[in-house]
């Protein structure tokens, strides 16, 4: 069926700005866990609370002896991409495990402390941290990107229950 | 109506009116004013009936300690009852109605009860209701419900959102009075991180009802400075209207914030935000609560607390009566008599319970070392009657009995508060909630000089002890204002009744009741007289209780203790609780990908845990779901039908000893499973019962992807991880879910291979070039990345297809058109449910948590040559009768009729009861292809009687059905499809 071919659809396509702060689903970054990596020669290892960045690849510990590179890449070859760059260690595709909300703006971290468990604070939370977390009942995890950015990232199935959550949330304190 | 109790003063703003509604009568207050403050401004005395005897009842508090004036606020949906009118603000629009009344507040039809009183003692319904017992359900229950009671619900959806959240800091102070004010100074000051917490909307606490100084300045206007230096500070965070309602562990605080129930309309934000405070300390200074003597009637509307009467004359400008009598057993009651004095407000009497008083009050009636008796006026005070008989025209009497610090939240991980003679009072005991310090009053500083200097001391030293070391600043200062009592805790020579809780009309004599039936413990006090419950929870009335027990068994006070303190503090609406948590934001949803494209399809859904699961495709014509499923089944079984089976819990199983890691958590081997091939495992639990299965393909020597039931992903996950962390941590094997990653599509019937080949790019379908149980690692479309298994649930020839879930939409359309060519159907679980029945496969059903291996005749799966998780156990005894359960089919002899699952087996000609059960039936279907009802079941000796006509018992229906004993495998035994 040479006519056909498969479009990729974002999973929520959104791009909206609540009370200052914009939401946006990031559908062009890549996910490729790596586990059993002693070393990685192009980026420092993270530890369990803070990531690393090299270039456009950041590096976020999620397990024992496992960690998340997260990077701009939009074809479906991710994996292969890092599996040629490593020494050692174990690849697996995660980009479509995932949905990838950005939410960036002054009062970002009033709209965050209806749903996120964690302490946000600048100067706890500084820009690079990442943590495992729980949101509205949904595994989560959330990186801080910027002075006032974060990466929230959860289960791709419940993308809309997540988006609906951080959307109430911002709407709630708008 | 005018406000003719308003006198000058206050922390009100008087240039502005708010308008509110009080049974059905429009009033006035303004901006600054309690629910309370206004009534009594309006001049309303009576506000509400009690609970047991409908006694008329005044506003008694000024503060959450409130028993009396509770109020049903609002109207329709919103009512909220059974709110304080003491803590409730004055919004423009208010509707409040008293309360606990049948007919008019004034003329309460069920004040008949009081007169009935002598035989309504503590204990009544517990003596008069045991018999006959079945009456209780139909007719007492109901008619003592009916009676009795607070505020009504609405019976209506709320129609209010309300919110969760979560706070972080290195101290929480609780109570922004002065301790609370001081602490927070200097722990802010000092740089930590601090959130300051009241329950009132105006920061001071005491400081705002006193007259008294604070470093030179009025109390109240010290308060307002030191709240705008705190609010300025960047560290600092202040919330007013927010009560810390429970201390949990690990410095953890629950705290109630009542965003909008101080405005008109919520204007679609929450109503309220319930907090989770996660504190590194917590500085509890929480204030002190006055408390009442009993004495005759001394629930009268009029009766009211002295610090009450100086709050409402201090901070609202309003005088509760015109004529005042005081009765006080310590300092604080001269306080109230100089402060309304001072107001021009006429002090009818002083009465002391002391001998030796030092105070004196120019131009007013005072007398010593007696009591009152009595108080006149039964819907407001008219005046009181004094032990010897003598009485006294008011119309207001202000009792103060002493100041019980608010040692609650030290309670709430089990800690008992201590006795301290001197101020006549439970303190905080040592064993406090970790990180917890308290200041002020709720320690027993019972000044407040001595409360600034501790609040501020406890701030400056926590901070500094969390490594914060800029400069405090000095503690604020004020005179120490005299603080002494002398317990006394009821009039003894009343004649009449004598109320010790008002919220629950628990009188002098009901405790003494309890102490002479055996019930001396104070918990048992509480259950037997209802003391200290309800919504105060006894925050006037538990000492004094305690205090007469004490008296009535000859202990003193600190052996006979208080109850425990539990959460909440003050009431909070469940509601609130809930948060978000309501209709369908009950719980998230998990969403195939194909779901947008299912919905199209006009798919009825399913509940598969989380998941949303089309269930059928109904087409027009269809007159129910079995005409759908008929169809799905029949068109896949003679042609070809698709099914999103993403659902399945995927993990990717990697390393160098990923084989041995499966062959130790599988019964059944899988180290020399062949790359590019797939195998249907079993996993045990560690006693040997089954608890998952499902398939695993290996993709190369250190990559295999394991799928797991529905129900059981995260379940077996989490085992899969325990077990290479902890059992076996030298392998080198590592995981993680892709569950999520696929859309994962089943293509299954015999033309499923010519669909397949026209899907699949450059792969041999043949059955010799793919045979069954196959699998790789692929290419759909022209490109697409994907994995092909060919793997059957519904024992037809099928495969499964993955690919990337965002091309999930686009799979599930591009597969329907392409199978339009073999007039493709989409099929759901019920259908996939039916094929797997009619094939024998087990699912949830079979895998009950309680079925073995052996069960389901997979006993063979259980390899002996190796060990795995279960294997062992599986073995005992118990577990391999001869004539223990094994998975069976099942047929109706009359084929017309259809079975039951639930139903239980019986030998012909055996009784039905416990001791002749045979088993029962797990599953059961209609099968368009054998055009009969067929099912499983386990069976005792089940694989021995094919053939057997047994009795499938089914009470519940009422039904009793002769089924024949068949395989379990309906169709297709020798599974020739699968494999054709």
């Amino acid at each position: 069926m040479a006519s056909i071919r498969l479009q990729a659809k974002p999973v929520l396509d959104v791009n909206i700005e609540i009370g200052g702060v914009r939401i946006r689903e990031r559908d062009d970054l890549a996910l490729v866990s790596v586990a059993g990596a002693t070393s990685l020669d192009w980026l420092e290892m993270p530890t369990p609370t803070m990531s690393t960045e090299a270039g456009d690849m950041r590096a976020i510990s999620i397990a024992q002896d496992q960690v998340m590179l997260i990077f701009q890449h939009r074809t479906p070859d991710a994996e292969r991409v890092v599996r040629k760059r490593l020494n050692d260690g174990y690849t697996t595709d995660q980009t479509d495990v995932w949905v990838v909300l950005e939410v960036e703006g002054p009062y970002v971290r009033d709209g965050l402390e209806r749903i996120c468990p964690l302490d946000l604070h600048p100067e706890e939370f500084s820009i690079g941290s990442a943590a495992r977390t729980v949101m509205e009942h949904m595994g989560a995890m959330i990186v801080r990107t910027g002075t006032d950015r974060f990466l929230l990232l959860s289960a791709r199935s419940s993308a809309k229950s997540f988006l609906h959550a951080v959307e109430t949330s911002f709407k709630n304190v708008a | 109506m005018t406000q003719d109790f308003r006198i000058d003063g206050g922390l009100i703003d008087r240039s502005r009116r708010v308008r509110f509604t009080w049974n059905g009568v429009d009033m006035f207050g303004h901006p600054g004013d309690t629910l309370a403050s206004a009534l009594l401004a309006n001049g309303k005395r009576l506000v509400g009936r009690s609970f047991k005897y409908h006694r008329p009842r005044g506003i008694f508090s000024a503060g959450p300690e409130e028993p009396n004036a509770l109020t049903q606020v609002g109207r329709g949906a919103a009512q909220e009852p059974n709110t304080r009118a003491t803590v409730q603000e004055l919004y423009d629009g208010l509707y409040a109605t008293s309360q606990n009344h049948r007919g008019p507040l004034e003329f309460d039809l069920m004040s008949v009860t009081d007169l009935m009183a002598p035989f309504f003692g503590a204990g009544f319904y517990y003596k008069t209701f045991m018999w006959p017992a079945k009456l209780w359900e139909k007719l007492y229950e109901p008619a003592i419900r009916a009676s009795a009671g607070l505020g009504r619900l609405s019976g209506l959806p709320d129609p209010d959102s309300y919110d969760h959240g979560y706070l972080h800091c290195d101290i929480l102070i609780i109570g922004a009075g002065p301790a609370g004010l001081s602490a927070a100074l200097a722990a802010g000051r000092a740089g930590a991180r601090v959130i300051l917490a009241d329950e009132d909307f105006l920061f001071g606490g005491r400081l705002n009802a006193e007259t008294y100084e604070v470093d030179g300045h009025a109390g109240a206007t010290w308060a307002t400075t030191a709240t705008a230096e705190l609010a300025a500070m960047p560290n600092v965070r202040i919330m007013p209207r927010t009560t810390a309602y429970g201390a949990f562990d690990h410095g953890i605080y629950g705290a109630l914030e009542r965003k909008t129930d101080h405005l008109p309309e919520a204007r679609g934000k929450p109503r309220q935000v319930l907090w989770r405070i996660y504190s590194k300390r917590a500085i509890l200074a929480a204030g002190a609560t006055e408390r009442g003597i009993a004495f005759g009637n001394n629930d009268r509307p009029g009766v009211m607390l002295s610090g009450a009467v100086r709050a409402y004359a201090n901070r609202w400008g309003v005088a509760p009566g015109k004529k005042l009598a005081i009765l006080t057993n310590n300092d604080d009651g001269w306080r109230t008599a100089r402060d309304l004095k001072a107001k021009g407000v006429q002090i009818a009497t002083i009465v002391d319970t002391r001998s030796d008083v030092a105070h004196t009050l120019d131009q007013t009636d005072i007398r010593t070392g007696t009591a009152i008796a009595d108080v006149t006026g039964r819907k407001g005070v008219t005046g009181i009657v004094l032990e010897s008989g003598y009485r006294i025209e008011a119309d207001c009497l202000a009792v103060s009995g002493g100041w019980s610090p608010n040692v609650h939240l030290t309670c709430h991980q089990r800690g008992r508060p201590t006795w301290r003679d001197d101020i006549a009072a439970f303190v905080p005991g040592a064993d406090l909630p970790t990180g917890m310090t308290i200041a002020g009053a709720a320690n027993g500083a019972m000044t407040l000089a001595a409360a600034l200097h501790e609040g501020h001391t406890k701030g400056a030293e926590i901070a500094a002890d969390l490594g914060h070391s800029n400069a405090p600043g000095a503690p604020a200062k004020a005179e120490d204002e005299p603080f002494a009592i002398t317990p006394f805790w009821h009039v003894t020579k009343s004649t009449k009744r004598a109320w010790v809780d008002l919220q629950n009309d628990v009188t002098t004599k009901d405790i003494k009741l309890s102490q002479q039936e055996g019930f001396h413990s104070v918990e048992h006090l509480k259950r037997y007289t209802t003391l200290g419950m309800a919504t105060d929870q006894g925050k006037t009335s538990n000492v004094l209780g305690l205090a007469i027990m004490a008296e009535a068994t000859g202990k003193t006070i600190a052996e006979t203790g208080t109850t425990i303190f539990r959460p909440p503090y003050t009431p909070v609406p469940i509601g609130a609780f809930a948060g978000r948590a309501r209709g369908k934001d009950f719980r998230p949803f998990r969403l195939t990908p194909s779901h947008d494209w299912a919905t199209e399809q006009g798919a009825t859904f399913v509940e598969a845990g989380m998941w949303l699961r089309a269930q059928w495709f109904a087409r027009d014509g269809e007159k129910g779901w079995r005409d759908s499923v008929d169809r799905e089944v029949e068109m896949t079984r003679n042609g070809v039908g698709i099914c999103d089976v993403t659902t399945l819990g995927k993990i990717d199983v990697q390393g160098k000893d990923a084989a041995e890691f499966l062959n130790r958590v599988y019964a059944n081997p899988f180290l020399k499973l062949p790359v590019g091939k797939v195998r249907y495992g079993l996993m045990l639990r560690e006693d040997g019962i089954v608890y998952d299965d499902g398939t695993t393909a290996r993709l190369s020597e250190t990559h295999f992807v394991m799928t797991t039931t529905t129900a059981n992903a995260v379940l077996v996950f989490r085992n899969l991880e325990f077990a290479r962390q902890c059992l076996w941590p030298d392998l080198d094997v590592h995981l993680i879910s892709t569950t999520d990653g696929w859309a994962q599509f089943a293509v299954a019937g015999p033309k499923s291979r010519a669909l397949s080949s026209k899907v699949v790019d450059d792969l041999d379908l043949s059955n010799d070039g793919f045979p069954f149980m196959a699998c790789a690692e692929c290419t759909v479309f022209g490109g697409t990345p994907a994995r092909l298994f060919r793997i059957s649930f519904s024992g037809e020839l099928a495969y499964e297809i993955a690919v990337p879930a965002r091309f999930g939409d686009a799979m599930i359309r591009a597969l329907m058109q392409v199978g339009e060519e073999f007039d493709a159907v989409p099929y759901g679980t019920e259908a996939l449910s039916v094929m797997r029945i009619e094939k024998g496969h087990v699912a949830g059903n079979e895998l009950t948590g309680q079925t073995t291996a052996l069960m389901m005749g997979l006993d063979g799966m259980v390899s002996k040559k190796k060990d795995a998780i279960g294997t062992l156990m599986s073995r005992r005894e118990e577990m391999v009768r001869d004539d223990g359960m094994r998975l069976v089919g099942l047929r109706p002899v009359d084929r017309s009729v259809n079975l039951n699952a639930g139903a239980h087996f019986l030998t012909k000609g055996d009784p039905a009861d416990m001791a002749h059960d045979q088993g029962w039936m797990t599953s059961v279907a209609y099968s368009p292809e054998l055009k009969h009802s067929i099912g499983l079941g386990y069976l005792k000796r089940g694989t021995e009687r094919m053939g057997e006509i047994i009795h499938a018992y089914d009470p519940v229906r009422g039904k009793d059905t002769e089924v024949e004993v068949v395989s379990s495998h309906h169709i297709d035994p020798e599974g020739e499809r699968q494999r054709g």
